[in-house]
């Protein structure tokens, strides 16, 4: 074990064979797998994306082509399994960095040459097979007399971050990610168009500032479309999303059930976050048709929606203050006076800014649905703007900036008021 | 000698699988009417011993008993509902920030009214008058409609003390009610405690990380360090041999005035 994990048993060490011994076997054997396998796999990671960026890099540059590796892709697997062996023997590796750990002696001392390629040969028959991690201490580190201690910055001299082996490693890998991300998005062609192409949206600019006064009804008549799509799907997602939210948050779900119902409510939720609105708006278009096109809309961003309050509102309820929540239970209160007077009272004014804000982004959302046929004024935009009716388009879209101007100032104050 | 009014038989709590024990073995009794205080360095399981009285924290093992009734064996109703008897206090207040002075106090009295009442607001006329008189009694009746969160921290605590008052309480836990505060308020804290342990002859367990405040209001000390109980006795018993075994080697006494 090591250092500042003391094992202690109240009741003494449980008998070898009980069923106490059996289950501290897993328990310990399962959060040493865990330790080991998270540095071995952050190492392998790290290593196999430096190393895919950097042959990227490379080959582009060469060839002009697109490819991954310059070696076959099983050199490249053991390769980057050795490269991550090696590193965890002889240096303080990525894995080891973010576990705040450190390869020493188990006398604390420095390890010798010979025990790091000890532990480094033992690291194959340990960490491959991954079962042997089950046993506290795992072969390699019993074999070469080395442990993964607590990292401490004890008796050793500070450095400025460019002379500290971490700074150097992030300031080499965002210089590459750096110049891997400009060689794939921008070519010398894009760049020379950009410059020499500039007078075609001059068309544009010129219908931009002399607007169309005909359509202005129309417009503004969409634009209360696109407002009220907005307040029917926010209303509509706060009617489900506090509920939802509750049985999200980490704090309040708490047993094998809770944290069961807990996980499915989360991964759900994250699922339909990742998908846009856009793509929600054609999903329900689809569904619902296109005659009803404002109510696609609405779905779309009520789901959305949903997804997103949930997630904000669980955040919020995880960092209550627990010290509220003891307090009101040591009167003798139950569990929905808590509710009431402990955990209410800390949520509710950052419930309600999260709506607000929620809201303020479902206008500007109502507006890009619109453009896949979802209703409202981003519906009349797109359709002046396949119209090539640059005249009116510009007209929409100096209604759709004084719009989201005047929401975003409104909401901001608003929630200002609530801080 | 009467019966005691607060038996600890053997209380051990062990968190996270025999990684953290907070107390080991904790054994101890209290007369009606003591002031005790707990004391000990942070982390030797002050906090988890006054927690595991109105079991807040459910103990590991070991029994508890209150006027008689062994409330390790209550069910949570009935804890609930003892609760009822045991105020409490806090190092950090533990108020609603955003609610008045008035609501806080009147939280006291959640245990002793119907639960759709409560929800809607409605404290009866009674518990109204009685906040009242609380208040005046800590000396800040003219604060009652001011929010919580505009207190000072000395009038924060004395909201705390006057809501556990409104649980009309037999036995008072204070949690390090004075390491948040000065050592100016910290008395005048200190000395409200001590009114409801003379007056109303309130049973008080305290815990305190300065051992003059300790000597200054406590009938009876307790100390414990890595949970263990390693002192139960007078505050003029602790001599500069034991002040060393509770505290360490290295520690040094430093006076409160």
């Amino acid at each position: 074990m090591p250092p500042g994990y003391p094992k202690v048993y109240p009741k003494g060490k449980p008998r070898r064979m009980s069923l106490d011994a059996v289950a501290d076997f897993f328990y310990f054997g399962f959060r040493n797998l865990r330790k080991q396998l998270s540095i071995a796999v952050l190492d392998m990671g790290a290593v196999a994306v430096l190393w895919l960026l950097m042959n990227y890099v490379i080959i582009r540059f060469s060839t002009g082509q697109i490819g991954y590796t310059l070696v076959p892709w099983w050199i490249f697997g053991v390769g980057v399994v050795e490269a991550a062996a090696l590193w965890e023997s002889f240096g303080r590796s990525f894995g080891h960095r973010v576990e705040r750990l450190e390869l020493r002696r188990t006398d604390g001392r420095e390890p010798t040459l010979k025990q790091r390629v000890l532990y480094w040969l033992l690291w194959h028959v340990s960490v491959l097979p991954l079962f042997p991690l089950l046993l506290v201490p795992s072969p390699h580190e019993r074999g070469s007399g080395l442990e993964l201690r607590p990292f401490t910055m004890e008796g050793r001299v500070p450095r400025p971050w460019w002379r500290t082996s971490t700074g150097i490693y992030v300031a080499w890998l965002m210089g590459a990610a750096l110049t891997a991300a400009i060689s794939v998005t921008i070519s010398w062609e894009d760049l020379v168009r950009l410059f020499t192409r500039a007078g075609t949206t001059a068309k544009f600019w010129r219908s931009f500032f002399s607007p169309d006064t005909s359509i202005i009804l129309k417009t503004i008549r969409e634009l209360v479309v696109t407002v009220f799509m907005a307040m029917t799907a926010t209303s509509f997602a706060v009617l489900v999303a506090v509920p939802l939210s509750f049985l999200a948050a980490r704090n309040l779900m708490r047993g094998v059930v809770g944290r069961f119902i807990y996980t499915v409510i989360r991964v759900t939720m994250s699922i339909i976050r990742s998908i846009e609105p856009v793509v929600w708006a054609i999903f329900f278009l689809v569904w619902v048709g296109a005659k009803l096109a404002p109510f696609a809309g609405v779905l779309a961003l009520f789901v959305h929606s949903v997804s997103d309050l949930t997630k904000l509102y669980a955040e919020r309820l995880e960092s209550i203050d627990p010290g509220l929540i003891e307090a009101i239970a040591a009167t003798g209160a139950n569990r929905l006076q808590i509710l009431r007077y402990a955990v209410i009272p800390q949520i509710v004014n950052p419930y309600i800014s999260f709506t607000l804000y929620r809201w303020d982004i479902n206008i500007r959302m109502a507006t890009v649905v619109g453009m896949v046929g979802g209703g409202g004024i981003g519906q009349a935009l797109f359709f002046y703007l396949t119209g090539n009716l640059w005249k009116q388009a510009g007209t929409v879209m100096l209604f759709i900036i004084a719009l989201v101007w005047g929401i975003d100032y409104l909401s901001a104050k608003l929630r200002a008021k609530l801080a | 000698m009467a019966e005691p009014y607060l038996v600890v038989e053997h209380l051990t709590k062990v968190y996270e699988r025999g990684h953290v024990v907070a107390l080991k073995d904790v054994s101890f009794e209290v007369q009606k009417g003591e002031f005790l205080v707990i004391i000990g360095l942070s982390g030797s399981g002050k906090s988890t011993l006054l927690r595991c009285i109105n079991r807040l924290i459910e103990p590991t093992k070991g029994r508890i008993f209150i006027d008689g009734v062994e409330i390790t064996k209550l069910s949570p109703r009935q804890m609930r509902k003892f609760r009822r008897k045991i105020g409490m206090i806090f190092q950090h207040f533990n108020l609603i920030k955003r609610a008045t002075v008035m609501t806080n106090v009147l939280t006291g009295r959640l245990g002793y009214n119907p639960t759709w009442r409560t929800l809607l607001g409605l404290f009866p006329r009674s518990d109204r008058e009685l906040a009242l008189k609380n208040l005046e009694r800590v000396g800040l009746l003219e604060k009652a409609y001011v929010r919580a969160d505009e207190l000072s921290g000395g009038q924060q605590q004395r909201v705390g003390i006057a809501r556990a008052l409104m649980q009309q309480p037999e036995l008072l836990l204070a949690d390090e009610p004075v390491s948040a505060l000065d050592p100016a308020t910290s008395h005048s804290v200190m000395q409200y405690i001590e009114q409801m342990n003379r007056e109303d002859g309130v049973t008080v367990l305290a815990s305190l990380h300065f051992l003059s405040l300790a000597r200054r209001y406590g009938t009876r000390i307790i100390a414990l360090r890595d949970g263990e109980l390693v002192f139960d006795g007078l505050p003029e018993e602790i001599d500069d041999r034991k002040f060393k075994e509770i505290y360490g080697e290295e520690a040094e006494e430093v006076e409160v005035r």
